[in-house]
Formats: C-alpha cells, structure tokens, sequence
C-alpha cells in the first residue's frame, strides 16, 4: 500500500513538472471492455466516452454527446438513449468530472464500429471550441468485415490497418477525412492512455514532447506510427471548421478533431 | 509466346487461391429464434462456406443431426434438444471449427 502511494505520488510529481509544458493535448476517448468478442467471451460490451489529456490522466467535464451510434454490416445504429453518466478523476485531480458509459449487446458476428460526436466544449486557454468525433472499432465472432467503412462524420480516421489484433509495435496507418476528402499534410497527434483502469504500466514521459508524439500525413492524408506499447492507443487528427459558434456574444473557431483509438498487446 | 503468359497468368491465379485459402480460418456462428437455431458460416474476409458440412451435438457429444451450408454459408434446423449444443463446420480441408450454444441461449430461442 505504502510503496503504491509513493509510486503515486511521483506519478502526480512528475506530471507536476509536465504540466509547465503548454501543449496538453485533449482527447475525445470512446474505450470498449474489449476489442475483440470471440464466443467464450462476455457479449456485454462496457463502452466508456471520455474528454481527457490521456497520457496524464486527466479528466475534463463532458456534457452529454450529440451522437452516440455504432455501425455494423452497414447500418447505423443510435444509442444515445444509452448513455449514461458517471464521474472520474486522475490521482492528481482533486475534483471529480463526468465522462458517460454505455452497455452494449454484441449479437451478431462482424466489426462494430462506435461513433461519437461530442457536444462542443469550450476552451478558454485556447480561446476555440473542440469538438472530436471519435471512433473505435469491436471485432465479433471471426467475421472482420466492414472496419474500413465510413460512417460519414464531418471529419474521420479511417484505418488502413485492420485496427484490432494488433501487437505492441505495430504500425498503425490510417487516412485523415475532412467532409469525406482526404486531407494532405494533416497534423496527427498520438498518445498513449495511461487512464486505462488498471493499467500498472504508467508512463512516465521523460520531457514534455513525449507525452504526445506527432506525424504528419503525405498528400493523400494516410499517416502511420508504429506503437511501442501495450494498451490503448489515440490517434487525433486536428483541422479547423469552417463553421464558428458564439462565446459570449463573440463568434469563436472551432477545432473539430478526427480521433480514433486501437489496443496493442505484447507477444508472448 | 502467348500460351505461355496465359499458362503464366493461369498459375498465378491457382497459386493467390491456395495462399488465401491457407490464411483463412472458417467460422460458424449461431443463434436461436423462434424455435429455429441459425446457423451461418464464414471465412475471415465475409466470404460464405458454400457445402460446409454442419454437425450438431448435444452436452454429451452425442450427434444430433447433420447438414450443409447453402450458397450463403447458412443452414438452420429446429432445436433439436434443451441442452448445450456444439455446432461443427467443417469445410474439408483442415477447415474446421465449432461454436457453443448455450443451454439458456437455445431456450430463450424457443
């Protein structure tokens, strides 16, 4: 116990230091029980929606989502209804914020991917909204069929890599969508979750740049990186609307994301 | 010159198939629906295992019945007993696996 409290405390203390480092990187996060549903396996999904920095673990206040919804054999499926909310924090947050839960029944075999289109969120440090529609895909039964389609978001990752399955160091390769247009030269951050419950392997990044890697897309919007550990992993590309939304009786941007997440694990 | 790009072309084709064959696991998957169980069998990519061989047991590994998938992988029988039943593919080959029904699920199935 004692040894965890000090393993914690130099987890809030080095993040301490981190946080004098500007670019916190915020995440639209959507985190299935699991990823792959074989039939010895529990069929109900336990799928949580976070507003988080996910390498530092910190939460931020979500209101309820404009869109929840899964595709499956191509049909779209809302599941707002089921959304329900709940609260967390990091080790270093003293307060607690809302993030939302859903339970989900897999019935049938083949990819189910979960959509979300987040309620915009105001950020003053940054002076914009952000809104991050986020995906993430389930495999069921052995049927790997439709992970690349599109759901039709305003902007999109869609993978290049069959986004389940995969091994720590894997490389994963997706393209950037803008209105359903791949978006050269877009800027792609990726990070690591270390707020995976559970998780007993936080990183603990040595300098601010580590905490969220970058790549840039080649002109046909597809980046890659490859993955150097196990446990999920966020994929967010950044582009600016062409929309505005008031603040205040001001119009501000809006920083509208394409994020999506996959999970590595180790061979052994 | 000809004969032989297309004996070329010809080896090439015999050779992707087997290659896909071999990645390829087949899989059976099943449900119960008003007195009926469903069955559907598939490769990875969505393919369907056309003539299939299905074999059905109970808990005790008793065979129940036998059947073959159709165009589309699928064959559906009546339930045939309140129990566990293990569902068998077998596409020849080497490609063969099994699904579990369980007890509560072919009963809710009734």
């Amino acid at each position: 116990m004692r040894t965890k409290t000090i393993a914690v405390a130099f987890i809030v203390a080095a993040f301490m230091i981190l946080a004098a480092y500007p670019a916190l990187a915020h995440f639209g996060t959507i985190t299935p029980s699991d990823d792959i549903v074989a039939q010895d396996d529990d069929k109900t999904l336990d799928v949580q929606v976070k507003f988080i920095h996910p390498m530092e673990m910190h939460y931020m206040e979500m209101v309820k989502p404009r869109q929840f919804g899964v595709l499956h054999d191509g049909k779209k499926t809302d599941l707002l209804d089921k959304l329900a909310a709940a609260k967390g924090k990091s080790p270093d947050q003293d307060q607690s914020f809302t993030f939302w839960t859903a339970e989900y029944q897999i019935r049938r075999p083949g990819d189910y991917t979960f959509y979300i289109e987040p309620t915009p969120y105001w950020e003053p440090a940054e002076d914009l909204f952000i809104v991050h529609y986020t995906k993430v895909c389930v495999n069921a039964f052995g049927l790997e069929q439709g992970w690349d389609q599109q759901v039709g978001l305003e902007t999109e990752i869609i993978p290049f890599t069959r986004p389940y399955g995969l091994w720590t160091g894997n490389l994963f390769t997706g393209q950037v969508l803008l209105k359903g247009k791949p978006v050269p030269f877009a800027e792609v951050e990726v990070e690591y979750l270390n707020e995976t419950p559970g998780n007993i392997n936080v990183v603990l990044p040595p300098a601010g740049p580590y905490v969220t890697q970058v790549v840039k897309a080649d002109e046909n919007g597809v980046f890659s990186y490859a993955m150097p550990k196990a446990g999920w992993w966020g994929f967010s590309a950044l582009n600016q609307a062409e929309w505005t939304l008031t603040h205040d009786g001001q119009e501000k941007g809006v920083e509208i994301g394409a994020v999506y997440w996959v999970r590595t694990r180790d061979m052994k | 010159m000809k004969y032989v790009n297309c004996l070329f072309a010809v080896l090439f084709v015999v050779l992707s198939f087997s290659a896909t064959a071999v990645a390829h696991k087949v899989n059976l998957f099943a449900y119960a629906e008003g007195g009926t169980i469903f069955t559907e069998s598939y490769f990875p990519d969505g393919r369907a295992v056309e003539g299939g061989k299905v074999l059905v047991y109970d808990s005790k590994d008793t065979l129940l019945l036998e059947g073959v998938t159709d165009t589309e992988g699928l064959f559906n029988f009546d339930i045939p007993k309140g129990d566990d039943l293990k569902i068998v593919i077998d596409a020849g080959m080497g490609h063969k696996n099994s699904f579990t029904l369980k007890k509560a699920e072919v009963e809710a199935g009734k």
